[in-house]
């Protein structure tokens, strides 16, 4: 008599060596238990056939691109991702989030005031004023005027707009040199927090701790609530990001 | 360089295998897709909390297993009043005169599917994803008994499902 459980441990391979013996002989003397073992074996290896083909398949790009890119989001929730996909809008988080590495941000903030000038010839994304680092003119206007839901093809994108614990408004941006959000302060954008984009990175800097969306984790530590929808943003904007 | 490139080396590696898993949880692949980005995600965030020199894989499933739950979870509490209407198109599909590389894998998601939660995971664990009964143990956080108990039951199930016994 072969007790269901340990007939199932045999046939995956789990018993001890001399229980594995006494059960397949068992089996073997036994014409329903030996049709049983066929049918079992059977299914398992269709299913793994079937689920093998997943694993076959090329993997989507956008799941490489995740990793490639440290993305982040706001989507951990299966049915909010559906929706998000069902209604093809780019979350926020998405367009905010394309980084790559990173650097320590004193090591490139002295790169771009010294030099004045990022690696494509565009200006410096930020300038000090007043002993405060503040958007250059270029983004100040970009942090000024654009939606994150229009994007410009060329210049600084912004990613998202939120508010602060203080109540102000602070934006996210990108440019080829480098990203970080800023704050509206005094009728100007205070550059709050600034990583070095991807493709300025210079070889004699030392990596910072990988594609991890810093800047996303810096966010979240000043955030209140929630990032503004579209039509908040651009309520925002016509209320001059007061 | 530090080790984050191996990471996302060892992460990418193991695409096609979370992808697997993800779709013996999940009931469609579209599903099964963004819980693999979800767990991408998470791991990305969470890495430091992996100790390297124990088993990426198992952390990653780990978390994919978490977030699946989650997610079922919250289902469970929005349709509670709803008729399951995806569930019921998925099952209700006739396979016969699709000539379909992809049927096989959509009759086995489609039992899946209708196995118990609890079953569900203990049959994916071992049987496709091929872990022993002890690594799907830690990996639940369920003794070995109950896993093995469940396994029993899931495959015995699907056993009636695939091979078109009705005995139930």
């Amino acid at each position: 008599m072969v007790e269901e459980n340990e007939f199932f441990a045999w046939l995956d391979g789990e018993l001890p060596p001399d229980d594995a013996a006494r059960v397949e002989a068992a089996v073997a003397a036994d014409g329903e238990l030996s049709r049983r073992a066929r049918e079992h074996r059977a299914m398992t290896s269709q299913l793994r056939g079937a689920f093998g083909m997943v694993e076959a398949q090329p993997v989507p790009e956008r799941l490489e691109r995740a990793i490639a890119t440290g993305f982040e989001s706001t989507i951990v929730d299966i049915g909010e991702a559906r929706s998000a996909r069902e209604r093809r809008a780019q979350p926020l988080w998405v367009q905010a989030a394309a980084l790559a590495a990173t650097l320590a941000v004193g090591l490139f903030t002295g790169n771009l005031l010294s030099g004045g000038m990022a690696g494509d010839g565009s200006s410096s994304p930020i300038e000090a004023r007043g002993g405060k680092l503040v958007a250059s003119a270029d983004l100040g206007r970009a942090l000024s005027a654009r939606l994150a839901s229009a994007p410009a093809n060329d210049g600084p994108r912004i990613g998202l707009t939120f508010r602060e614990k203080n109540g102000a408004i602070c934006r996210t941006f990108e440019d080829r040199s480098a990203s970080g959000f800023a704050c509206r302060e005094g009728g100007g954008w205070r550059i709050r927090s600034l990583f070095q984009g991807a493709e300025s990175q210079a070889t004699d800097y030392r990596m910072a701790s990988g594609p991890e969306p810093q800047l996303m984790e810096a966010v979240e530590a000043v955030i209140d609530g929630e990032p503004l929808d579209a039509a908040q943003e651009k309520a925002a904007l016509d209320n001059g990001w007061k | 360089m530090k080790s984050s490139g191996a990471f996302e080396r060892d992460l990418t590696q193991l695409l096609p295998r979370l992808r697997r898993f993800a779709h013996g949880l999940s009931r469609s692949p579209a599903d099964a897709d963004d819980l693999t980005q979800a767990t991408i995600e998470r791991a990305l965030r969470a890495r430091d909390q992996w100790e390297p020199g124990t088993r990426l894989d198992s952390w990653l499933y780990r978390i994919m297993r978490n977030l699946w739950i989650d997610t079922v979870r919250a289902r469970t509490r929005k349709e509670r009043y709803e008729a399951p209407e995806e569930e019921a198109r998925l099952i209700g599909e006739d396979p016969r005169g699709a000539i379909d590389a992809g049927l096989e894998l959509q009759r086995a998601m489609a039992a899946m599917e209708r196995l118990p939660d609890e079953q569900r995971e203990v049959v994916a664990l071992i049987l496709v994803e091929g872990f022993g009964y002890r690594e799907a143990s830690e990996m639940l956080g369920l003794p070995i008994g109950t896993v093995s108990s469940r396994l029993v039951r899931g495959r015995i199930a699907l056993l009636a499902m695939l091979s078109g016994v009705s005995d139930g």
